[in-house]
């Protein structure tokens, strides 16, 4: 089942550039999830991806990426952790909407003998950060990976595929490409991200502007988020929520932030053009309702971890339905027992 | 783009399949880097690489006679992981084309990056 939320919509400041500082939270999927095995219809088309790869091309070619580049940072080396938490080496590994490589420094020889690197930029591909590890750079959209069946031995992917239109075709993919017994390691933005601005929005344009513009938006709880793996195929899932507070001096810094991550609005049904009125009405607005003691604003990142295998007979699994040889309705009489044999 | 990379790509262009792979490959530059020689590494790819295709990329670039199969034993035979390692791992195509042997779609590669993304009409619907 997919919550509907009423959203506002992120907009451009007046004079600025053409791309509206967006919240990393949204993305769509397919309204009907497929049975298990089959493509799912490509019922919605939420984001516009020509105009995604223009962000994430323009955020890579600013004079200091790496200026807006703290968050994937700090996701990326989440995820390397998660990596080496799993005590064994991956020859292959495949790195979905990799930006300029957030995970792949993070990660190093003994672990990983190769990591593929795929995104829908150019530019971030060009851009890359070094890396100990040997890396392939590799132009694919997350949707459609240019792999044969059964070819990685780890799949990762960092705070990307919230702007996937189809997240099951894209998780059936990466269970496609997988080995048997391969494991999927992914992090992405929950709904939660940046309510603090989509309230102080929300707010300011009803005050300003008589009512705001809302549209619907499907995205993932995280409890969707483990039936949508499940049903893409994979096993053993984990999923796990993590919030990030990033403090900023005021809004409109946030705004730019977020712009430098790449990370603007690119949903269809974007509005070109926000009111300067609105825009300072909003900035108060999260001025007064959300800034902290020091005077600085909070804007909370929420962060879904998943991994889920794919399946292999060498994998534990649950006994057979009434294999067990002894009740639970016995366990209550354990004390009397370990008491009767100490006298 | 390394050999490796090309023995692990195929084409997804919408009705395909698996008969997208592999990929035939046209180089208008290729350059040499020098890799770091890791025994541990190329053994492991070997028994991964499909080796027909393998063997007609080579081809494709004019490279040294690769072998019509892995020799056996292959793990402690130094001069043939050397000379795999060379072929995957060393040659780069910096630019040219893959091309889908269904559909004949042709996907650059620009400087040694391929860029294999789809056109709308080309994705699944």
């Amino acid at each position: 089942m997919l919550r509907r939320v009423v959203l506002s919509r992120l907009y451009a400041r007046l004079g600025g550039p053409a791309v509206s500082a967006g919240r990393g939270g949204r993305r769509g999927v397919a309204s009907s999830v497929p049975p298990s095995g089959s493509t799912s219809p490509r019922a919605l088309n939420i984001f516009d991806r020509e105009l995604k790869r223009k962000q994430k091309n323009w955020a890579a070619r600013q004079p200091e990426p790496m200026k807006f580049d703290y968050l994937k940072e700090e996701i990326g080396s989440r995820i390397a952790d998660r990596v080496y938490d799993i005590a064994r080496d991956f020859p292959l590994a495949l790195d979905i909407g990799c930006g300029r490589g957030y995970i792949a420094q993070h990660l190093n020889k003994e672990t990983v003998g190769k990591i593929f690197q795929t995104d829908i930029a150019e530019h971030a591909l060009k851009n890359s950060i070094e890396t100990d590890i040997p890396t392939v750079n590799i132009l694919a959209d997350e949707e459609f990976l240019p792999f044969p069946e059964n070819t990685f031995d780890l799949v990762v992917s960092s705070l990307s595929l919230h702007w996937v239109n189809d997240l099951p075709r894209a998780l059936e993919q990466i269970h496609y490409v997988l080995k048997p017994d391969g494991v999927f390691v992914g992090a992405m933005f929950g709904g939660d991200t940046l309510y603090e601005l989509r309230c102080s929005l929300q707010l300011a344009e009803t005050e300003r502007e008589g009512g705001f513009s809302p549209h619907i938006s499907p995205f993932t709880a995280v409890n969707d988020l483990g039936h949508l793996l499940g049903r893409a195929g994979f096993n053993t899932l984990t999923v796990d929520t993590d919030e990030i507070q990033v403090n900023y001096p005021g809004m409109f810094e946030l705004m730019e932030d977020l712009k430098g991550m790449g990370e603007s609005n690119c949903s269809w049904n974007r509005k070109a053009l926000l009111h300067r009125d609105t825009m300072l009405a909003a900035a108060a607005v999260y001025r007064e309702m959300y800034s902290n003691e020091d005077g600085s604003i909070p804007a909370t990142y929420q962060i879904y971890h998943m991994i889920g295998w794919k399946y292999h007979d060498s994998q534990a699994r649950p006994a057979e339905r009434g294999s067990a040889t002894v009740s639970f309705g016995d366990l209550a009489r354990l004390n009397d027992t370990m008491s009767q044999g100490k006298k | 783009m390394k050999l490796l990379t090309h023995n692990l790509l195929s084409s997804h262009v919408r009705g395909v399949g698996t008969r997208g792979f592999p990929l035939r490959l046209q180089a208008t530059e290729v350059r040499i880097n020098p890799v770091e020689f890791n025994p541990d590494f190329v053994a492991r790819m070997i028994p991964k690489v499909e080796w027909a295709a393998l063997v007609q990329a080579a081809d494709t670039l004019n490279l040294a006679e690769v072998p019509k199969e892995p020799t056996e034993g292959y793990e402690h035979d130094e001069t043939f992981l050397r000379k795999m390692h060379h072929v995957l791992l060393e040659v780069d195509v910096l630019e040219g084309t893959l091309q889908c042997p269904e559909s004949g779609r042709l996907f650059p590669i620009s400087r040694g990056i391929p860029n294999m993304l789809l056109n709308d009409e080309e994705t699944e619907t």
